[in-house]
C-alpha cells in the first residue's frame, strides 16, 4: 500500500516529507535541557527526598572544592594573601552560598592563650612576619578541624569549600570562579573539583560533544555507505531516512515539551545505525537486481521481498524499546518511548520517502550501475564451512557461550562520575591532585539521629561519633571526618590550656551544652548548623572519602554497617547515610539494575513478538539466539577487559534489542520466504548465506560497526564506550547471523521445519 | 553666569554640610535614646533564633546595663542566662569602650572557669544571634559619615532617612539607612546593604513601650536577608536607675551571681 502510492505520486510522499520536517524542526527552539544525572530518579525516590531533608535540616549544599597548591607551602605571605583574597571574591559570586563558604580565612577555630579564649579563623589577618607565619602553620597543621581538610598536612596545599545553590549552577559557577583565580597564578597551581562540578560539566560538555560527535559519526557512516555503494545519490537517500528519523523524533519529543536528559540526548546516536539499517538492506536488494530499467517494477520487487522483514525488524525493535516504559526511572521511559517511535518513523521513511526517492533519480545518475553479484568470498567460504560443518560450530559456539557467560559473570557493577572525564581531563586532574591534598572531595554524611531533643549532647553520643570517626579514619578509603565532637574536644583542649590528656570529649552533657554554647556565642548563628541540628536532635559527621568510586563508597558504608554490628549505638540513637557519593551508590542500584531488568523484559517482550510474527516457537528461538550470543559476548567482554558496567554501558544494554535482532530476523525470514518459493531448501539455504540478504546483513555489520568509531575521539569515556560498544555488538551479531546461525538451523532443521515453514 | 554659579555653589555646600551636620546631631540624639537611656538598666530578654527553615532556639538571659559617664562613652554589661537548662548559670560581663576593642568575659559553670573572650571584632555575633555586638551596644558615632536622605513616613510616625556609611571597612556591609523617628529618636527599620549593593540585613523595631519616661524598643527582629536566619528579641520587666552598683561588674560576681538582680 504504501510503496504502490509512494511509486505513484513520489512528488507528493517527498513534499509530504518535508512539511512534516519543517514543522517538527520549527519545534527545535523550545528545546529544555536537564543535565543533571541525579534527575534519572524520580523526585520522590525515597532517597533523594531524604537528601533534600538532610540538606536543609543541617544547611549542606553540594560542594565544589578549589585547592591551591604551592610546592615550597602555602605559609607564605603572598600565596596566604590569595588564599583570603579569593575567599571574599567567591563569597560574590551569584549561586554561592556565601555563609557556609570554609576556607582559611573564613573557618572559625578555636583557640586559647593566657587566658584568653579566640574563636576566629586562623587566616583573620594574614601574617607578616616570619613568626606569624609559623605560629599560623602552628595553629592549623596540629589541629583536627583544618588538618586534611582545609590544609594538607604537608603544608603545601590549602582547599577552599565552595557550597553551591544547586548542582544545575555548579559549572555557572566554576567560570567564575576560574575568573577570580586565573590572574592569581604565581608560584600557586589551582585545582578545582568536586562531584557537583564533576556532573554538571558532564551535562554542560555532554551537549556539546552530542554536537561535534553525533553529526561526525553521521558523515563517517555516510563514508562507509559510499564506499560500499559508490553511488552519492543512493547514499543520499538512507542518510536522509537516518536524520529524518532523528529530526522527526527529536522534533517530536521537543514539541510535546519532554526535557531533552543526559538519556534522550543520545537518541540520535541510537537512532542512526537502526534507521540505515533498513536502507542498506533495500540498496543492496535494489543492486542486485536492477538492470537499467523498469525502475518501477524493481523497486515493486524489491519492497515485495523486503517489507516483511522490514516491518518485523522495525516492530520488534520498537516493541523492545517501548517496554522501556515499564522501567521505574523517568528518563528511561521517555528514552525507551522516543527510540521506539524513531525506529517505526525509520520505517515509516524507508517504505515511503526511500522509493518515493529512488523512483525520482534519474537515469543519468545510475547509469553504468549494471546488475551487481552480490558474492563475497570471505562470505561464501564461511557458508559452507558452517554448512558443513554445522554440528562442530554448534558445539564450539556452545563452549564460546559458555565462556561469554563467565566473562559476564564476572562484570563489576561501578561507577563514578569523575571517571566520565578522560583521564588528561582538567577535572580528572583536579581530582587526583586535590584527593591527594585534602582527605577527599568525595564528601558523604552520616546522621545521627536521636528521639528527643539534647540527644546529641549526651556524652556517650559524642564519645561514639568520635570512636567512629578513628575507626573510619583508619580505614584507607576515607581520608577525613569531622563532627560536632571535633568541636568539642578541641574546646575541651583549648579551655584547659592546650593540655593534650583533655583532647577528649567531657564526661557529661552539661560541660558539652556549655561548650558549645560558648562556640555559638563567638560565630555566627548558623556556623554549626553543618554538624548538628538546632535541637540537637541529629548530628551530621561528614565523612571524606577520596575515591568517588560507587564500589568504594558501598565499602565504607558496609564498614560502618560492621561497625555499628560490633559496637552498638547508644540508646535511642540511630544513624542514615546521605551525599552525592551516597545518592550516587542507591541511584546506581536503581539504574543499572532497572537498566538491565527493563532490558531482560524486552527480551521477553521480543521473543514473544518473535513467535507471534514466525508462528513458530523454534524459529523465535533460532531468531533470538544472535542476539543472546552478541549480548553475552559483549559484556564477556567487557568483564574480560576489567572494564566496570557503568552508566553508559547500562545505556548501551537497551541498544542490543535494536541491532542484535535485526540481523537473524532478516536472514530467517528471508530464508522461509524463499524457501515456501522454492520449496528447495539447499538453495535457499546458499542463497541466504551466500547471497544478497548475507551480503546485506555484512554491510550492515560493518556500517554500524565501524560507522560509531569517530565516538573514540570523544573527551568523554561513556561515548568512548558507546562507540566501542556498538562495535563489538554490531560484529558479534553480523558473526553470529552469518556463520553460527546457518549451521544451527542446519543442526535443527528437523524440528524448524516439521510444521512447514 | 559665573556670578550666579558661585553664590550657587557655596549655598549648596553650605546646605549639605548643615544637613550633614544634622545628620549626626540626629544620629547622636538617637544613640542617647536607643543604647543610653537612663543611667542603668535591668531587662529579661528572650530571643528567638530562627533559622530560615523555622527551627527555633531559645535564649533567655537577664542583662543589666550601666553608663559610666555621658551617653556614647563608656558601658559595662552583665549577662546572666537563664536557658537554654545547660548553660544555666553561665554568665558573661562585657566593658564597652567607645575607642577601642571591648573586654569581654565568660564563666563556665561546668567548669567554674573565668575566660576572657578575645573581642577584636565588634561586628562579630552577639552570643550568636544576628545581632552584632555594635548592634546592642551602638557604634562610635564618628566612626561613620552620617547623611539625611530625606524625610519619611513609617508607622504612622514622621521618621529622619539617614544613610550612615562607616569610614573604615572594620563591618561586614557597605552601608546602612536607618529610619529614625522624629519624635522618640528611636530607629524604628534599619536596612543594611552588602559590598556588592544588596539588601543585606533589616532591623526593625516591632514594639515600643515607655518605662519611667524612656520610650523603650520592646520587641525587635533582625533578619539576615540572605541566608534567611532571623533573631526576634523581646524585652520584658525593663526597668531603668534602680541603682546598679558598679561593683557588680566584676569577675567575682560573674563566678557567683547576684541573685538580687538577676531574678
Amino acid at each position: 500500500m504504501f510503496i504502490g502510492f509512494s511509486l505513484r505520486y513520489p512528488k507528493t510522499v517527498i513534499v509530504l516529507t518535508l512539511v512534516v520536517t519543517a514543522f517538527l524542526l520549527i519545534q527545535f527552539p523550545k528545546i529544555k535541557i536537564d543535565t543533571d544525572p541525579e534527575n534519572m530518579l524520580s523526585e520522590d525516590e525515597p532517597v533523594r527526598v531524604f537528601h533534600r531533608e538532610v540538606k536543609k535540616e543541617f544547611g549542606i549544599h553540594e560542594m565544589i572544592v578549589l585547592g591551591i597548591v604551592r610546592d615550597d607551602g602555602i605559609f607564605h605571605s603572598d600565596t596566604l594573601k590569595k588564599i583570603s583574597e579569593i575567599t571574599r571574591k567567591v563569597m560574590r559570586i551569584k549561586g554561592v552560598i556565601a555563609d557556609d563558604v570554609m576556607s582559611l580565612s573564613v573557618t572559625n577555630n578555636v583557640i586559647g592563650s593566657g587566658g584568653l579564649l579566640e574563636v576566629r579563623p586562623p587566616l583573620q589577618r594574614v601574617p607578616e612576619t616570619e613568626e606569624e607565619l609559623e605560629a599560623l602553620k602552628k595553629e592549623v597543621l596540629g589541629n583536627p578541624l583544618f588538618k586534611d581538610r582545609l590544609v594538607s598536612s604537608d603544608g603545601k596545599g590549602a582547599a577552599i569549600y565552595i557550597p553551591v545553590e544547586s548542582k544545575d549552577v555548579a559549572h555557572e559557577v566554576a567560570q567564575e570562579i576560574k575568573k577570580i583565580y586565573e590572574p592569581l597564578k604565581g608560584k600557586e597551581k589551582f585545582y578545582m573539583g568536586g562531584l557537583p562540578l564533576a556532573e554538571d560539566t558532564f551535562g554542560a560538555e555532554m551537549f556539546k560533544q552530542m554536537a561535534i560527535v553525533a553529526p561526525l559519526a553521521g558523515g563517517f557512516l555516510m563514508l562507509i555507505l559510499l564506499i560500499i555503494f559508490r553511488r552519492i545519490m543512493l547514499v543520499v537517500p538512507s542518510m536522509a531516512v537516518a536524520m529524518l528519523s532523528v529530526l522527526w523524533t527529536m522534533g517530536a519529543m521537543i514539541g510535546l515539551g519532554f526535557t531533552v536528559h543526559i538519556m534522550s540526548s543520545m537518541i540520535p546516536v541510537f537512532l542512526m545505525p537502526i534507521a540505515v539499517c533498513d536502507s542498506v538492506h533495500v540498496l543492496s536488494d535494489f543492486y542486485e537486481k536492477y538492470r537499467g530499467r523498469d525502475r518501477e517494477g524493481v523497486l515493486r520487487d524489491v519492497f515485495r521481498e523486503l517489507f516483511r522483514p522490514m516491518l518485523y525488524t522495525s516492530l520488534t525493535t520498537a516493541v523492545g524499546f517501548a517496554n522501556l516504559a515499564w522501567a521505574k526511572i523517568p528518563p528511561v521511559r521517555v528514552f525507551g518511548l522516543f527510540v521506539a517511535l524513531g525506529v517505526m518513523v525509520a520505517w515509516l521513511l524507508s517504505v515511503t520517502f526511500l522509493p518515493a526517492f529512488l523512483r525520482l533519480l534519474s537515469e543519468k545518475r545510475l547509469k553504468g550501475l549494471k546488475k551487481e553479484e552480490s558474492r563475497s568470498r570471505v562470505l561464501s567460504a564461511m557458508a559452507d564451512l558452517s554448512l558443513t560443518k554445522s554440528k562442530a560450530i554448534v558445539v564450539v559456539g556452545t563452549i564460546l557461550l559458555v565462556v561469554a557467560i563467565y566473562g559476564v559473570s564476572t562484570l563489576r557493577v561501578n561507577d563514578n562520575p569523575v571517571k566520565w572525564f578522560k583521564k588528561d581531563h582538567p577535572i580528572r586532574v583536579a581530582d587526583t591532585v586535590l584527593n591527594r591534598i585534602i582527605g577527599g572531595t568525595y564528601i558523604s554524611y552520616l546522621v545521627f539521629e536521636g528521639k528527643n531533643t539534647g540527644d546529641i549532647k549526651r556524652p556517650e553520643v559524642v564519645e561514639y561519633i568520635d570512636r567512629l570517626q578513628r575507626y573510619l579514619e583508619s580505614h584507607h578509603l576515607v581520608g577525613k571526618t569531622t563532627s560536632v565532637a571535633d568541636v568539642v574536644k578541641r574546646i575541651n583542649y583549648v579551655l584547659h590550656d592546650e593540655d593534650p590528656a583533655y583532647e577528649k570529649v567531657p564526661a557529661d552533657s552539661s560541660t558539652i551544652g556549655q561548650y558549645l554554647f560558648l562556640f555559638l556565642m563567638s560565630s555566627k548563628p548558623d556556623e554549626l548548623d553543618n554538624l548538628v541540628d538546632y535541637d540537637y536532635k541529629k548530628a551530621n559527621l561528614w565523612v571524606q572519602l577520596r575515591s568517588g568510586d560507587n564500589r568504594d563508597m558501598t565499602e565504607v558504608v558496609r564498614a560502618v554497617e560492621e561497625y555499628v554490628r560490633k559496637t552498638p549505638l547508644p540508646e535511642g540513637i540511630s544513624i542514615k547515610w546521605s551525599g552525592l557519593p551516597y545518592l550516587n551508590i542507591i541511584w546506581q542500584k536503581l539504574m543499572v539494575k532497572g537498566m538491565l531488568k527493563a532490558t531482560i523484559g524486552s527480551y521477553w517482550v521480543v521473543f514473544i513478538l518473535l513467535m507471534f510474527l514466525f508462528r513458530s516457537f523454534w524459529w523465535a528461538l533460532v531468531a533470538i539466539l544472535p542476539l543472546s550470543f552478541s549480548i553475552l559476548f559483549s559484556y564477556g567482554l567487557i568483564g574480560f577487559g576489567g572494564k566496570d558496567y557503568d552508566m553508559p554501558i547500562a545505556v548501551c544494554s537497551t541498544l542490543t534489542l535494536g541491532l542484535g535482532i535485526d540481523f537473524a530476523i532478516h536472514f530467517c525470514q528471508r530464508f522461509r520466504s524463499y524457501l515456501s518459493q522454492s520449496g528447495d531448501l539447499k538453495k535457499a539455504m546458499l542463497w541466504v548465506t551466500k547471497g544478497e540478504p548475507s551480503v546485506a546483513i555484512a554491510r550492515n555489520a560493518v556500517v554500524v560497526g565501524l560507522g560509531f568509531l569517530p565516538l573514540v575521539l570523544a573527551t568523554l569515556t561513556p561515548y568512548v564506550t558507546v562507540g566501542l560498544f556498538f562495535g563489538s555488538l554490531a560484529f558479534f551479531a553480523g558473526i553470529t547471523t552469518i556463520f553460527f546461525l546457518p549451521a544451527l538451523i542446519e543442526t535443527f532443521r528437523g524440528r524448524l521445519l516439521k510444521g512447514g515453514y | 553666569m559665573k556670578r550666579f554659579l558661585v553664590p550657587f555653589i557655596i549655598l549648596f555646600i553650605l546646605i549639605t554640610s548643615v544637613y550633614a551636620q544634622d545628620a549626626r546631631e540626629i544620629m547622636t540624639k538617637s544613640q542617647k535614646a536607643f543604647l543610653y537611656a537612663g543611667e542603668d538598666l535591668k531587662v529579661r530578654v528572650t530571643m528567638r533564633l530562627i533559622s530560615s527553615t523555622g527551627k527555633v532556639r531559645l535564649r533567655e538571659l537577664t542583662m543589666l546595663r550601666k553608663n559610666i559617664g555621658p551617653a556614647g562613652g563608656k558601658q559595662k554589661y552583665y549577662i546572666y542566662f537563664h536557658a537554654p537548662a545547660d548553660v544555666k548559670g553561665m554568665t558573661f560581663m562585657v566593658y564597652k569602650y567607645p575607642e577601642r576593642d571591648d573586654d569581654r568575659w565568660l564563666f563556665i559553670p561546668a567548669l567554674n572557669m573565668v575566660r576572657r573572650i578575645a573581642a577584636r571584632d565588634k561586628a562579630s555575633s552577639f552570643v550568636g544571634s544576628d545581632f552584632t555586638y555594635e548592634d546592642v551596644s551602638g557604634r562610635d558615632i564618628d566612626d561613620d559619615l552620617h547623611e539625611l536622605l530625606k524625610e519619611d513616613m513609617l508607622n504612622g510616625e514622621k521618621c529622619f532617612v539617614i544613610k550612615s556609611t562607616p569610614r573604615k571597612a572594620d563591618v561586614d556591609y557597605a552601608y546602612r539607612v536607618s529610619w529614625i523617628s522624629e519624635e522618640s529618636f528611636l530607629p524604628l527599620k534599619v536596612e543594611y546593604y552588602d559590598l556588592s549593593g544588596r539588601p543585606y540585613k533589616l532591623f526593625t523595631a516591632d514594639e515600643i513601650e515607655t518605662v519611667k519616661g524612656f520610650p523603650t524598643v520592646v520587641k525587635r527582629t533582625m533578619k539576615n536577608l540572605q541566608s534567611g536566619h532571623r533573631t526576634e528579641v523581646v524585652f520584658t520587666e525593663v526597668d531603668y536607675n534602680i541603682g546598679l552598683p558598679e561593683a557588680l561588674f566584676s569577675e567575682r560576681f560573674l563566678r557567683r551571681a547576684p541573685q538580687k538582680w538577676i531574678k
